[in-house]
Order: C-alpha cells, then sequence, then structure tokens
C-alpha cells in the first residue's frame, strides 16, 4: 500500500474521476516502458504509478458501494471475517477466504481479500483462485505470478501457476502444428472494401 | 468486430478456401438483399466465421450457387447461404449501427452520425424481432462505454463485457447447445478485446486514451492472449462439431494471430532498420 497515492499522480484527493485518468494517462505517456523500452528508472517508476491508481480506484471503488449501502458484510453468510483483524494465534485471516473459495462463492471471497491491507503471497495466491472463478483471467495469472514470484519455494503456489501455464502449453502445441500466419492481410478484402467505398461515394454524388 | 478472426490462408486446401469464401460471398450477397446495397461496406470475416461455425453445429441445410459477381466478372463465384447467414447479416448491422452511434457520441463525428442514420431504419426492424437480444447487445455496449470512460486499470472488467457481448451473438436461440455457444462466444470475445488492446496500446498512450492494458508491457501479452485462445478452445472442443473442423481449429490455432503477427513483424523490422 503507498501511503499517498494521490501524490504519486501529482492530483489533490478531491479531484474528480476524470482529472485522475487524466492524470494517470499523462504520466503513462511518459513512463510506459513501451514507449521507453530500456529505460529501467522509467519502468520503476510506471509501476509505482499502477500501482497508485489501481489503489486510488479501489478506495473510491469501495467507498461508493458503502454510500449505496450494499457492503458485503450485511448478507455475509460465513461471518466474522474482520476488516478489524483481531487475530488469535490459531486463526488466520484467510479462513473465511478458504470458505468462501471452497463453497464457490468467489465474489465474496474477493471482498474479503480487499479488506485485507497486508498483500503477501498468501494473499496473491488466495486473489489468483478467486479471480480465475470469477473469469478474471489475466488477474488470476498476474497474481499466481506474483504469489511465486514472493515465495517461489512453495509449491502449493507453484501448482496453481503451472496449471494455468499448462493450459496455455497444450493450446500452443496445438497451434505450432499450423504454424503462424505469414501473410498480413488478405489483399482481396481491401479489394471489396475499396470497391464498395467507392460505390458509396457515388451513391453520395447522386 | 475487428477483423481478428480469419483463417491462415497459407494452411487451407483449395477446397476450403473455396469452401471459406462462399460463406463469405453467401454473407455478402445476403447483406445487399436483405439490408440494402450500401450495408456490404460492412462485410467481414468475423461475421463469416460466425457463420462457418453455427453452421457445423446446427448442421444447417446450405444452398450453393454458382455465379458471378460484379467484384469478379470473369470467374465464377460460389454463394453458400443458410438460415444463419440470414442471422448473422441481421446481427452485422446491429452491430454497425451502434458502432457508428458510439463514434458520433463520443467523439462526435459528424460522418459516423450520417452512418449510423444510414442504418437506423434497418436496425430498427431487426430490433423488433431480436428483441430481447438487442436489448441486451445494446446494455452491454453501454456498460463498456461506462467502464472505459471510467478508467478502468483491470482488463478483466472490459474484457468480460465484451465477452458477454459476443456470447449473446453465438448463442443463436435457447437450446441444449446454448451454454456451450455462451461460453464459446465469452471467451473468443475477451480475446478480441485484448487483443485489440494490445494492438492499440502504443498510439492510445501516445494520444492520452484509455486503453485496459495501460498498467502491463507488451513482454506479457503473448501469454495472456494465450491462455485467453486455450479457455476459447477448450470452450469449442466441448461442442459437439463434427464438419469443417479443419477450417474452424485453422482459424482458432492460427488465424486468430495474423493481425498480431503483422504488428510484431513491422516492430521488429523498424527496430532492425
Amino acid at each position: 500500500m503507498i501511503a499517498d497515492p494521490y501524490k504519486v499522480l501529482g492530483v489533490p484527493p478531491t479531484a474528480s474521476d476524470q482529472e485522475i485518468a487524466k492524470a494517470y494517462r499523462k504520466l503513462a505517456k511518459k513512463y510506459h516502458p513501451d514507449l521507453h523500452p530500456g529505460d529501467e528508472e522509467a519502468a520503476k517508476k510506471m509501476s509505482e504509478i499502477n500501482a497508485a491508481y489501481e489503489q486510488i480506484k479501489s478506495m473510491r471503488k469501495s467507498e461508493n458501494s458503502a454510500d449505496r449501502g450494499y457492503g458485503y458484510s450485511q448478507y455475509d453468510p460465513f461471518g466474522n471475517y474482520g476488516a478489524g483483524q483481531q487475530q488469535r494465534s490459531d486463526y488466520s485471516i484467510f479462513d473465511s477466504v478458504k470458505t468462501y473459495l471452497f463453497a464457490g462463492y468467489y465474489q465474496q471471497a474477493l471482498h474479503v481479500l480487499s479488506t485485507i491491507q497486508e498483500r503477501n503471497a498468501e494473499w496473491y495466491y488466495y486473489s489468483a483462485l478467486a479471480n480465475a472463478g470469477l473469469g478474471n483471467r489475466i488477474t488470476a495469472l498476474n497474481h499466481a505470478k506474483t504469489a511465486v514470484q514472493m515465495e517461489p519455494n512453495n509449491p502449493k503456489y507453484r501448482r496453481v501457476l503451472e496449471q494455468m501455464q499448462y493450459r496455455g502449453q497444450a493450446y500452443q502445441q496445438q497451434s505450432e502444428q499450423y504454424g503462424m500466419p505469414l501473410s498480413a492481410v488478405n489483399l482481396c478484402i481491401n479489394a471489396c472494401i475499396t470497391f464498395y467505398l467507392a460505390q458509396m461515394c457515388c451513391l453520395c454524388c447522386r | 468486430m475487428f477483423g481478428y478472426v480469419v483463417a491462415n490462408m497459407e494452411k487451407l486446401t483449395d477446397e476450403e478456401k473455396q469452401h471459406y469464401r462462399s460463406f463469405y460471398c453467401g454473407l455478402c450477397k445476403t447483406l445487399g438483399n436483405r439490408h440494402g446495397k450500401i450495408s456490404r461496406i460492412t462485410l467481414n470475416y468475423d461475421m463469416a466465421f460466425l457463420i462457418i461455425f453455427l453452421s457445423a453445429l446446427y448442421k444447417t441445410e446450405n444452398t450453393i450457387e454458382t455465379k458471378r459477381c460484379i467484384m469478379h466478372p470473369l470467374k465464377l463465384q460460389q454463394f453458400l447461404y443458410n438460415e444463419i447467414t440470414d442471422y448473422a447479416a441481421d446481427m452485422n448491422i446491429v452491430l454497425t449501427y451502434h458502432n457508428y452511434l458510439d463514434d458520433w457520441q463520443d467523439d462526435g463525428r459528424i460522418l459516423s452520425f450520417y452512418a449510423a442514420k444510414l442504418f437506423e431504419q434497418e436496425y430498427k426492424r431487426i430490433a423488433s424481432k431480436y428483441f430481447k437480444k438487442c436489448a441486451a447487445i445494446s446494455s452491454c455496449l453501454s456498460e463498456l462505454s461506462d467502464i472505459e470512460k471510467s478508467g478502468e486499470p483491470n482488463p478483466d472488467v472490459p474484457a468480460n463485457c465484451f465477452g458477454q457481448l459476443m456470447s449473446e451473438i453465438f448463442a443463436l436461440r435457447e437450446d441444449e447447445h446454448t451454454e456451450g455457444l455462451r461460453a464459446f462466444g465469452k471467451s473468443l470475445g475477451r480475446f478480441i478485446y485484448i487483443m485489440d488492446a494490445c494492438l492499440d496500446l502504443k498510439s492510445d498512450l501516445k494520444n492520452e486514451r484509455y486503453n485496459p492494458l495501460a498498467g502491463f508491457s507488451s513482454a506479457d501479452f503473448k501469454s495472456i492472449l494465450i491462455l485467453l485462445m486455450a479457455d476459447c478452445t477448450e470452450a469449442y472442443k466441448k461442442l459437439p462439431i463434427e464438419q469443417d473442423n479443419n477450417l474452424i481449429e485453422n482459424i482458432l490455432y492460427s488465424g486468430v494471430w495474423t493481425r498480431y503477427e503483422a504488428a510484431n513483424k513491422k516492430t521488429k523490422g523498424r527496430q532492425s532498420q
């Protein structure tokens, strides 16, 4: 968590959503690694900017849903997870997340995760599972990768990432039988489009 | 759609090529007959794929005509029609109409306004026929527009929304295949949306426009796209499709990478210069 994400983006906390998005895009243009290949300083700066932007977005989202009164805690069937984080030594904050995941309540699992401040490898592992269950493929992959990066020797984390990557490999193997396409654009399509555009002009002129 | 769902022509036999074209030409003729000549400017291979895919699943009875076409006056062309060609032509008009309307509302392009007007009447006719479907499509598109305007940093959010839209299009009717088709359409839609974001990333960054992958670097894209296509082909395998499999698999395993490969070649070429 960044102490003052607004400062990173250079906007006041009172800034509108639009102003924040604008500030983010301006900074992305300045630091994104695709526009500045090989510049490690810029890449570092960009990941800080990304983290700040994500943090502001998720903060505002949860504020909004609290305002409108549909927090999950109101109909929490398993109860007792805590933003309060009163932990007994034998109680893990991830217990309720596990229960939700097991029952297939992925959205609720994700919500509990969002209340946990400290994001360690275990947090990323459970987030990967919850996101995978919801069909959030990109987040699931990224969080599985992060969990493994943070704790490379944990076999549980590695297994989840390997499972995801295995499915990709199966696709790639079959893909290789066809080979990648070489010719960029079928010329005929272009010819057809040009023809009908020309025809359209004729219609307009008449 | 965006012209990503095409075949890798080099790996098709001559017969398959002709078969593929006959779907495309059939769609072109159907567009002209149903919605006026002008609607042919909306012709694309993505929709031809929809026809091939649904026709193979439903084993439709096809009418094949061989005749000349103004585009190729010297050569005889094959035209393949069935009930799905009609459906795809209708859906194509729905998407085109919304596309122009969005361009007008978001960017104020006056030409898009006139283009939308051009298709408005046809759209209304189709919307009264497929009332529920058109309502679902337009609600997906307005949700997507809100997501993009809010600057959502999580790419899964808009990708799932676009996936939902494609699942509506692939779910031809309510029957035993609906669920499988929805799953297939959803995963293909996610892939198309993310592929489009990949290829637009640089220009979007430069122009300070929304891009769902702004928080990522292009080094990560290939593995993401492969996973999305893995989902899509898994959904395909669950559907009992027993004809045109080679053509469909050519598209799903190779053709969908055509524009990605072309774009990469271009950047590589520029770097080596």
